[in-house]
């Protein structure tokens, strides 16, 4: 019997392993794709990596923001980021904070994200299909005060027309005056403004003088005026951010991006290289010397109050007399966007993620 | 060697009763003539029809074609272009960057060779010099653009310039031209027929291309090639090599025999009954419409090794007769009678180890279970039956046959048994046996725990049939360096209706398991419609990054779609493929993937719309893995149920079956755990091997069981009857062991990794299956057999036990 049960003991070891280990494969639970304004952003594992768009600073904190709903945030000047909830997965396209804690993000879709707490939550204040509706109504409203302006009838057309189509269409650029005044443009001319911090919207639609529905790519405060660069060389101003004239136009190519100087003057970052410089108050925009055929991307006022632009190679260049100089190492990847941190270090976003330049570099440069 | 004790020949067989034995002994061996006709006519017929076989390699052979993933594939196959079958040939100047009017002119010259070669798809062939390869930039007016070459190019510097410039602009730094700009590729779609209608000749087109390298490859030019074509061309390349390895394996074997038996004419005839095996074996298969291809073609050697094996069973057994004075045919029939049913039982468990590969859905494996069934099924023809006939008309060397009897002869003069003997017989003795068994536990608890980590699948870069140095590999690993995108390639479908693979929905589902995707470990990029929607809407936004989105409009979509590279999407615009580039392929990465596409497919899928795996060879490599490690557990499962019921039958007892097949379990064991220690996984070239094994170490139990029994039934004590074992088939086993592990153990050095991995394991299975059967079996039978007390039984009552028992 003992030896039995010594055999069969040894069998039992033996045969363990023919026991089948299949295992149940476990299904990871996942739900069907759902509308990008439904679906809130995924959390990834090494976010800095993916295709960032815009950069700002709030406070002492960096904000990033990107592809499908990603927003990070860095408080060591861009050496570690963590991605924060969002409540869509559109492309995001730009950032603006007005002070440390408030600031606005804009997107495909016609979405517009508000934060009140620098950047750690978002909440979403406007879509495509809020936006549209705001804009048809103040059309309709304008078309009934006047019945017989050609222009206005027009606007109305093409405002029930947006409002029909998918909502789809983008914000690209965002600027704030205050936690109270904000102004979002986009694509086809579309230009929203609010004045209680984004609880409500009026379309300046209406107030600016742009017949073709040109694209706006850029908006940014000039002293006290607001400035707005687009499709085709379009440049327009406004003293009070509710009525805008058109500027006589520099350049046919698209203008992209807009920073102002310490002495006032707007620097313009367009197509294939080419800038512009618009004195304050003056009416026309002087042009540079082109250093490099490639677009510019991003433009940033320094801490010195210097003007820093980026092009989409990769290339940094700061206002100097006479024009632009190159400054800093060129970086080997396309830059979407640049951002001075604290430490007077630049971090740099585009398709290949984000990346720091460290301040030694800078300052090497200086 | 002392050859004093010479026996006088018997000269005739007087005094045997030839209607004495079975049925099938008397057809046999009263008609010796005719079985011998019969087996030379049988010869020739075969042998000539082994001239017609042939060597080939299949790419559909080797996946699992049974299963969905792969059924999936085949379904899909000619709508997926660029991931069967396309040779990527990359030329780099050693002296420089591309932009060199020297490499470009070679670069001409090179592929417009190529263009000539037969099977090459010339339509969709790309290089620098095609005019499909184009540049396109941004302008204040729209989008300009160009061939990349330009069309007034004359090798000036300015032309130059102008090249790089396009280069820059034309989006194929990583595709076209690698990151460092010292290198740019050919890419060769190949047709799976030439025009003749004749299936493309891998070993051809393996030999045209390693000639243009010779050619072309040299001032400052390197040529790197990949692709499956080449790969296999250097498999059937690496096959002349295998038949080397062979020819050594059966020299080693038959000079080891010679060793042994001192008898040439015997280990001739052995040696001849194992080839002529070989030969049937080889001319059965082009009548039963079988080639052989890189994985069967180990079999042939196989059934020379069994064959081996056995015939030096039956030789010995004849020689032991004649050395105790019988007649050859005496000799030859007493040999048949005792050791027939054990030959045949054996050979059996062998046929059954290897039909059981059966259930393994991979036609390569398969046709390995069939090619080697009908090797063993010959077996008992020419080794089983042939062999004792033939012997019964040679005989042996009578000086041969008095060696086979020394220590009989030597224990009968009262000298002491072979100190190695003693040794031995220590593991019928209750201490060694326990300390045997003792040792066998912590062994195979030990192997089991190592072998909870064996790995599924393969573990090395580039391709693992060939080693990691080998050129294949050493330009796999090239590519993978200077472009960026791995070669392991998981490819998703997406099946829409018809006309809809651009539409908003199809194409924001494949965004966002694009998007899942590039989040899992082992991901390292993607590529797909969605994503090329992505590019092209910055691309045509002026290069303003932040269009960078798929966007809801539906015109949008459609026009970039019309635009899109081939590969994407199908011609009929139902198929959409999402590109998942790993960063290896192990068995961890590829089952984390595909489970995730499958949570997906579950969640998305819809009548319209599905998610498909998979494709690309990482594809076809997950669902070989998956059916892999379905097959491992149940093959072994099979294959000892048979080996189990075959032993209960001969041995008519389950203590004795017990003390057989356990030693097999521990060998199988430690055998996984070998695989993890040498880093070898579980794969299509391995699996067999497991199986073979058990099949094979078999054998050597039975033989020695069915002796030792048979004597323990005449009342032996245990001792005497392993003695007795020993010196009769056991001294054999010892021998056909090392001898057959020494031949497979020169496969290590084989070009072709399989072989060498299949070599490795072969010769530990061959070697520690002898030890199981020489120590832990008799230390078994110790504890499980029971000893009969002597009943002194009669000599015909004992004879007809042995018979019967064997």
């Amino acid at each position: 019997m003992n030896r039995l049960l010594q055999s069969s003991g040894l069998l039992l070891v033996l045969a363990l392993p023919l026991a089948s280990t299949c295992q149940a494969q476990a299904m990871l639970q996942q739900r069907a794709v759902g509308d990008v304004l439904q679906s809130p952003a995924m959390q990834i594992a090494h976010p800095q990596r993916a295709v960032f768009t815009a950069l700002a600073r709030a406070g002492e904190r960096l904000v990033a923001v990107g592809e499908r709903g990603l927003i990070l945030l860095s408080d060591d000047n861009g050496q570690h980021w963590r991605q924060v909830a969002v409540p869509v997965s559109v492309g995001l396209t730009a950032v603006a904070f007005a002070d440390a804690r408030n600031g606005w993000v804009t997107g495909h879709s016609g979405v517009v994200l508000a934060t009140r707490d620098g950047g750690e939550s978002w909440s979403l204040q406007l879509d495509g299909e809020r936006a549209a509706h705001v804009e048809l109504e103040d059309a309709r409203r304008a078309a009934q005060q006047a019945p017989d302006d050609e222009m206005a009838v027009t606007r109305l057309e093409t405002a029930e027309r947006i409002a029909g189509e998918a909502a789809d269409k983008p914000f690209l650029a965002v600027a704030a005056r205050d936690e109270r005044s904000v102004l979002v443009v986009g694509a086809y001319g579309l230009a929203l403004r609010s004045d209680d911090g984004g609880a409500s919207w009026h379309s300046l639609m209406g107030r600016i003088d742009n017949p073709d529905g040109l694209h706006l790519y850029a908006v940014a405060r000039q002293g006290e005026s607001w400035v707005l660069a687009g499709e085709q060389g379009y440049l327009a101003r406004s003293d009070d951010g509710e009525h805008f004239h058109p500027l006589p136009s520099p350049y046919h190519g698209s203008l992209f991006t807009l920073a102002t100087r310490a002495d006032g003057a707007l620097l313009i970052g367009g197509l294939k290289g080419n800038a512009f410089v618009l004195a304050a108050g003056a009416q026309q925009a002087e042009a540079l010397p082109t250093l490099a055929p490639v677009s510019f991307s991003d433009a940033i006022t320094l801490g010195d109050g210097r003007v820093l632009l980026s092009n989409q190679s990769g290339g940094l260049f700061t206002s100097a007399v006479g024009g632009l100089e190159p400054a800093f190492a060129a970086q080997r990847k396309p830059v979407a966007a640049v951002v001075q941190a604290a430490d007077g270090s630049l971090v740099t976003a585009g398709f290949t993620g984000l990346s720091r330049v460290a301040a030694p570099t800078v300052s090497a440069s200086e | 060697m002392n050859c004093a004790s010479r026996h006088p020949d018997p000269g005739s067989p007087d005094g045997f009763d030839p209607r004495s034995g079975s049925l099938i002994e008397r057809a046999l061996f009263n008609h010796r003539h005719w079985v011998l006709l019969l087996c030379l006519l049988t010869t020739l017929v075969l042998g000539w029809q082994s001239t017609r076989l042939e060597l080939n390699a299949s790419f559909e052979k080797m996946i699992p074609t049974g299963h969905p993933y792969i059924a999936n594939y085949l379904e899909r196959q000619k709508e997926l272009s660029g991931l069967g079958n396309t040779l990527r040939i990359a030329v780099a100047n050693t002296r420089g960057e591309i932009y060199d009017t020297a490499y470009l002119d070679t670069l001409q010259k090179l592929s417009e060779r190529i263009y000539l070669l037969p099977g090459v798809d010339r339509a969709y062939m790309k290089s620098l010099w095609t005019p499909a390869t184009r540049w396109v930039s941004v302008t204040e007016d729209g989008l300009d653009g160009g061939p990349v070459i330009p069309d007034d190019y004359n090798g000036s510097p300015e032309s130059l310039a102008e090249l790089r410039r396009n280069v820059q602009l034309s989006n194929e730094i990583g595709q076209l031209v690698a990151f460092d700009q010292r290198s740019s590729i050919i890419q060769v779609p190949l047709l799976a027929r030439t025009p003749d209608g004749k299936a493309l000749d891998y070993a051809v087109l393996a030999g045209q291309l390693e000639a243009l390298r010779g050619e072309f490859a040299k001032d400052g030019i390197a040529i790197h090639v990949t692709g499956f074509a080449k790969k296999v061309g250097d498999l059937i390349d690496g096959l002349q090599q295998i038949l080397v390895f062979f020819a050594v394996a059966i020299l080693i074997t038959t000079a080891v025999l010679y060793a042994y038996t001192r008898c040439v004419r015997s280990t001739l005839l052995v040696v001849i009954c194992s080839l002529v095996a070989v030969v049937w074996q080889l001319g059965l298969l082009p009548l039963l419409d079988f080639q052989l291809d890189p994985y069967s073609v180990l079999v042939p050697f196989l059934v020379f090794a069994i064959g081996m094996s056995h015939g030096a069973q039956k030789m010995n057994g004849i020689m032991q007769d004649i050395g105790r004075g019988m007649h050859r045919v005496v000799a030859a029939r007493f040999t048949f009678r005792r050791l027939f049913l054990a030959g045949l039982t054996a050979l059996l468990c062998d046929a059954v180890g290897f039909a059981v590969l059966m259930i393994i859905q991979i036609k390569v494996i398969q046709d390995l279970a069939i090619i080697a069934s009908i090797g063993v099924a010959v077996l008992i023809f020419t080794n089983l039956i042939l062999l004792p006939v033939l012997l019964s008309y040679v005989g042996v060397s009578p000086c041969a046959a008095a060696i086979s009897l020394r220590s009989e002869r030597a224990e009968q003069s009262g000298k002491a048994r072979h100190p190695f003997w003693r040794f031995l017989d220590l593991f019928t003795r209750k201490p060694w046996a326990s300390l045997c068994i003792g040792v066998s536990l912590v062994l195979a608890v030990l192997g089991f725990l190592v072998s909870l980590h064996l790995a599924i699948g393969d573990l090395d870069a580039g391709a693992p049939e060939l080693r990691a140095d080998s050129r294949y590999n050493r330009d796999d690993a090239f590519m993978t360096q200077a472009y960026g995108a791995s070669s392991d390639l998981f490819a998703i479908m997406v099946q829409t209706p018809a006309g809809a693979c651009a539409r908003y929905d199809v194409l924001r589902k494949v965004d966002e398991l694009d998007w899942q995707l590039r989040s899992l470990p082992g991901v390292d990029s993607t590529n797909s419609l969605a994503l090329l929607n992505r590019r092209m809407l910055v691309g045509l936004s002026e290069g303003n990054p932040k269009w960078y989105e798929l966007q809801n409009n539906q015109a949008m979509l459609n026009m970039i779609t019309a635009s899109a590279p081939r590969g994407l999407y199908n011609e009929a615009c139902n198929l959409l493929t999402l590109y998942v580039y790993l960063t290896d392929h192990k068995a961890e990465t590829l089952t984390r993937l595909v489970q995730h596409v499958e949570g997906f497919a579950a969640a998305n899928n819809t009548a319209e719309v599905k998610f498909l795996l998979a494709a690309g060879n990482a594809g076809i490599e997950a669902a070989t893995n998956i059916v892999v490690r379905e097959a491992n557990r149940e093959m072994l499962f099979w294959v000892y149920g048979a080996v189990i019921l075959l032993c209960l039958l001969t041995f008519r007892s389950w203590r004795a079956t017990l003390c057989a097949v356990i030693p097999l379990m521990l060998t199988s064991i430690l055998c996984e755990a070998l695989m993890v220690w040498l880093g070898i996984g579980v794969k299509v070239a391995t699996l067999p091997v497991i199986a073979l094994g058990v099949g094979i170490g078999v054998d050597y139990a039975l033989y020695v069981m069915s002796i030792l029994l048979a004597h323990l039934r005449q009342g032996a004590s245990l001792s005497e009857a392993y003695y007795r074992a020993l010196v009769s088939t056991g001294k054999v086993v010892m021998l056909t062991g090392v001898t057959l592990a020494i031949g497979v153990g020169t496969w290590m050095f084989s070009p072709i990794k399989f072989q060498a991995d299949m070599g490795v394991l072969l010769a530990f299975m061959f070697v520690w299956n002898m030890v199981g059967a020489l120590v832990l079996l008799p230390a078994l039978a110790r504890f499980l057999l029971p000893v009969r007390p002597a009943s002194l039984p009669t000599e015909s009552s004992v004879r007809q036990e042995v018979s019967h028992a064997s």
